[in-house]
C-alpha cells in the first residue's frame, strides 16, 4: 500500500508540471487560436539563460526574472512579428509555423550552449517535506502550488475580466471580433506575453526537476499537448486535471512491470482514450468548426 | 639604434618562445619536421556531432594528430586528407554520409568515428566494400559485433560489467540494479550482461530501463529503492545520470546503497554538477586510463591537441580514444609502400595490427580478421572527489562470458597481455 502512495505522490509532482505547461498553451490558444509547439523551446531558452546567469554568479531572483523575461520576449516576438502573417490561415498551418520556430530555437541553443552535462539548482530544491516516506522538494511543491494558483487566476482572467472576454471573442471568430471593435493587436500581445512568461517559468521548473537539456525540454511540449487535447484546447480546469491524471498514471505504471517500458506513451494513450470518449456520437476534426 | 634594439628583443622573444614550444613538441608519425607534399591519402570519419549529444571529440583528436603527422613527413611523404562527416544522430543521414565517403570519396579507411547510430547502419556497407573502420567512440552493440569495425573504446558492456565486478570484489555488493537506457543495443545489451555476470557469481542482478525522453526520474529512483538491491549501477548518458542522482539526493537514499557508474560520469564537469553530496560515494568505471595520466601517450595526446587542435576540443575519454585510433592507424600505414596504398592494402595492414601498446590502454590493441572485435576489455575505477576524480581500482580484465569468442580469438592470434 505504501508503494502506491509513493508512486501517487511522485506522479502528482510530475503531473503538476504537465498541467502548468498545458495552462499556458490553452490560454494562448483561446486568445489567438494558435497551438504553440514552440512552448517547450521557449521555456528551454528561459531555463538555459537562467543557468547562464547563475553560472556567471548572478543572484537567483535575477535568474528567475531572466527566464520569465526571455520567455515573454521570445513569445511576444513570434506573436507580433510572425503570427499576424498567418492569422487567416488554418490552425494546422499556424501550429506548423510554431514548430519551425521551436526547431530554430533548438538549433540556436545547441549552437550557444554546446552539449555538456549541466544541472540547474535552485534554493527551493533544498527545502522538502516528507509525505508517506517520499520527500517532496520545495520546487515540486512550488510546481503544484503554481499550477493551482495559475489555473484559478487564468480562469478568473478569462471569465470575469474585459480582457478575458475579448480573448474569447477573438478566438471564436477573429473577423467578427474585429468588426465589433475588439482591439486585436492589444489582446494578442497580452496573450502572447502571458503565455511566454508562463513558458519561461515552467521551463525553469522543468530544467530544475527533469534535466537541463535543451532537446529534452523542447520536446516535453509533446506530452504537454496531450493534456491540452483532453481539455479540448479551451478548458483550463480540465487541462489542469488532465495533467495531474497523466502524471499519476505515468508514475503508477512503473509498478506494473509488463507496461513499464511503455510509460512514456501514457500521455498519448490517455489523450486518445479521452478524445474517443468525449466525441462519442459526434464528428470532430483537428481544424474544428465541422 | 632604438629600432635595432627592439628587433633584438623581438628576436630573443621568438627564440625563447620557439625553444619553449620545442620542449613540448608532440611526436607524430615519422616526426621529421618536414611537411608532407605528396598525393593525399583520403581517410574518413562519421561522427554524431549535432543531436542529443556531441560525439565528435574522437574525430577532433584524430584530426589534430593527422595534422601533426602531415607536418612531420606524413605517410612516407604523402599527407592524410581527413574527411569528417556529421550523421546528425539520424540513421538516414548516417547512411548517406558513409556512402559519400566510401563510394564517392573512396577513402582507404575510416578512423576515429564516434556515433550512436552510424555503426549499426553502416556495418554492412563497410563489410561489402571491405573498408575498415577504426572507430573510437562506440556506444551500441553492433559496433563490437561487426567484421569491419574495431573500436578503441569499450562501450557500455565492459564498462558496466567492470563496475559491477569491482563493486562485488571491493565493496562486497551482492545485489546490483542497473539503471540503463531502454534501447536494445545499449541498455538491454549492457545491463543484460551485467545481470548475467551477477548470476554467474551466484549473486543477484536486475535492471530498470528508462526511455531517453522520460521526464520522470522519480519513479526510477523509487523502483530502485523497492528492488532490494544493495548497489545502484548508473549506466546512463551524463546529463540523464545527473538528473537521476539529483532525484536520489532529494529522496535522501544515498546511504542506503553503494554507488557505481559506467564511463559517462567520467566527465570533468560532473564533480562540480553533482556537488559534495556524491564526493567519496560514487565510483566510476573508466574505459581508458585517467585523463591527467603522465605516460608518453597521455602526454603526447595533450600536446598534440594543444598544438594542432583548438582550445574548444574536448579533452575526454573519447578524445584519448580518437588519438589512439589515429596513432595505431598511422603506425600501420608507415609500414606500407607509399606508392601502393589503396583500400585493399590498407584493410590488410589494419587487420595485421597486433600487440600495439599504449599507456592510455589497460591492455594491448589488435585487430585481426575475426567477425567481431573488442580489443579493449580491461578497465579502471575512479571515485568522484570534491574537485575531480581519484583512482581507486587499477587495470582489471572484465570477467564476462560475452568475451569468450574474443578471448578465443586472442589466443589464436597470440595476443600477449
Amino acid at each position: 500500500m505504501l508503494a502506491y502512495g509513493l508512486f501517487l505522490l511522485s506522479g502528482l509532482a510530475l503531473g503538476a508540471l504537465y498541467s502548468l505547461g498545458g495552462i499556458g498553451l490553452v490560454l494562448l490558444n483561446r486568445a489567438t487560436g494558435v497551438l504553440n509547439f514552440a512552448y517547450g523551446a521557449i521555456g528551454a531558452v528561459g531555463a538555459m539563460i537562467a543557468w547562464q546567469v547563475l553560472n556567471w554568479g548572478g543572484p537567483e531572483p535575477l535568474a528567475w526574472a531572466a527566464s520569465i523575461g526571455a520567455g515573454l520576449l521570445l513569445s511576444l516576438a513570434f506573436g507580433r512579428l510572425l503570427a499576424p502573417g498567418l492569422a487567416h490561415r488554418e490552425p494546422v498551418v499556424k501550429a506548423v509555423a510554431t514548430l519551425g520556430f521551436a526547431i530554430a530555437l533548438l538549433g540556436l541553443m545547441n549552437l550557444i550552449w554546446s552539449i555538456t552535462p549541466r544541472s540547474l539548482s535552485l534554493t527551493v530544491d533544498k527545502q522538502s517535506v516528507a509525505v508517506l516516506g517520499v520527500r517532496i522538494t520545495g520546487t515540486r511543491l512550488l510546481a503544484i502550488g503554481a499550477g493551482i494558483a495559475i489555473t484559478a487566476l487564468t480562469g478568473v482572467l478569462l471569465a470575469r475580466t474585459r480582457m478575458g472576454l475579448m480573448m474569447r471573442a477573438l478566438a471564436d471568430n477573429r473577423e467578427v471580433a474585429s468588426v465589433l471593435g475588439v482591439p486585436i493587436r492589444k489582446v494578442e500581445t497580452t496573450a502572447w506575453s502571458v503565455s511566454g512568461a508562463l513558458a519561461g517559468f515552467t521551463g525553469l521548473l522543468f530544467g530544475d526537476l527533469v534535466r537541463l537539456d535543451p532537446t529534452v525540454l523542447t520536446f516535453l511540449v509533446i506530452p504537454i499537448i496531450a493534456t491540452t487535447v483532453i481539455g479540448r484546447l479551451t478548458s483550463i480546469p480540465v487541462t489542469f486535471a488532465a495533467g495531474i491524471a497523466i502524471g499519476i498514471i505515468e508514475s503508477m505504471l512503473a509498478l506494473y512491470s509488463p507496461l513499464t517500458p511503455f510509460r512514456v506513451a501514457a500521455p498519448f494513450v490517455v489523450a486518445i482514450a479521452a478524445l474517443m470518449w468525449m466525441q462519442r456520437g459526434r464528428y470532430l476534426t483537428f481544424a474544428g468548426e465541422d | 639604434m632604438k629600432r635595432h634594439r627592439s628587433t633584438i628583443i623581438a628576436a630573443g622573444a621568438v627564440l625563447a618562445l620557439t625553444s619553449g614550444s620545442a620542449l613540448a613538441a608532440p611526436k607524430c608519425g615519422l616526426n621529421n619536421g618536414t611537411k608532407a607534399t605528396g598525393q593525399p591519402i583520403k581517410v574518413g570519419a562519421v561522427v554524431g556531432q549535432t543531436g542529443p549529444d556531441d560525439f565528435s571529440a574522437s574525430a577532433k583528436a584524430a584530426k589534430a594528430y593527422f595534422t601533426c603527422v602531415n607536418a612531420n613527413g606524413g605517410i612516407n611523404g604523402r599527407p592524410i586528407e581527413y574527411l569528417i562527416q556529421d550523421d546528425q544522430w539520424n540513421p538516414e543521414v548516417a547512411g548517406l554520409v558513409a556512402a559519400k565517403l566510401v563510394k564517392d570519396e573512396k577513402v582507404v579507411a575510416l578512423v576515429a568515428s564516434g556515433s550512436f547510430v552510424e555503426m549499426g547502419v553502416n556495418a554492412k556497407l563497410y563489410a561489402a566494400e571491405d573498408v575498415m573502420s577504426m572507430a573510437a567512440a562506440c556506444a551500441v552493440s553492433e559496433c563490437f559485433e561487426s567484421k569491419n569495425i574495431v573500436s578503441t573504446n569499450e562501450g557500455p558492456l565492459p564498462s558496466s560489467v567492470g563496475a559491477a565486478q569491482w563493486a562485488v570484489t571491493k565493496l562486497g555488493s551482492k545485489n546490483v540494479i542497473c539503471i540503463g537506457l531502454n534501447i536494445p543495443s545499449v541498455g538491454q545489451y549492457s545491463c543484460g550482461w551485467t545481470e548475467k555476470y551477477m548470476q554467474s557469481k551466484g549473486l543477484s542482478g536486475s535492471s530498470i530501463l528508462m526511455d531517453p525522453a522520460s521526464a520522470d526520474m522519480n519513479s526510477a529512483v523509487l523502483r530502485a529503492v523497492a528492488s532490494g538491491a544493495d548497489t545502484v549501477l548508473v549506466n546512463l548518458p551524463a546529463g540523464m545520470a545527473a538528473g537521476f542522482l539529483k532525484v536520489a539526493q532529494e529522496q535522501g537514499i544515498r546511504d542506503n546503497f553503494k554507488w557505481i557508474s559506467s564511463t559517462p560520469l567520467y566527465d570533468k564537469a560532473i564533480p562540480g554538477i553533482l556537488g559534495d553530496h556524491w564526493a567519496g560515494v560514487m565510483h566510476v568505471n573508466i574505459e581508458l586510463t585517467p585523463i591527467e595520466g603522465k605516460g608518453p601517450d597521455a602526454t603526447n595526446w595533450r600536446e598534440v591537441l594543444d598544438k594542432y587542435g583548438t582550445a574548444q576540443d574536448k579533452r575526454d575519454t573519447f578524445s584519448q580514444s580518437g588519438y589512439l585510433s589515429a596513432r595505431f592507424f598511422v603506425d600501420a600505414m608507415l609500414k606500407l609502400d607509399p606508392a601502393k596504398i589503396d583500400r585493399k592494402s590498407v584493410s590488410e595492414a589494419i587487420r595485421a595490427i597486433k600487440n600495439e601498446k599504449s599507456d592510455l590502454l589497460c591492455g594491448p590493441y589488435y585487430v585481426g580478421d575475426g567477425d567481431r572485435h573488442m580489443p579493449n576489455h580491461a578497465n579502471m575505477m575512479v571515485q568522484i572527489a570534491k574537485d575531480g576524480f581519484k583512482v581507486v581500482g587499477e587495470c582489471t580484465g572484465v570477467d564476462s562470458a560475452y568475451l569468450d569468442p574474443i578471448i578465443a580469438q586472442e589466443k589464436r592470434l597470440g595476443i600477449g597481455k
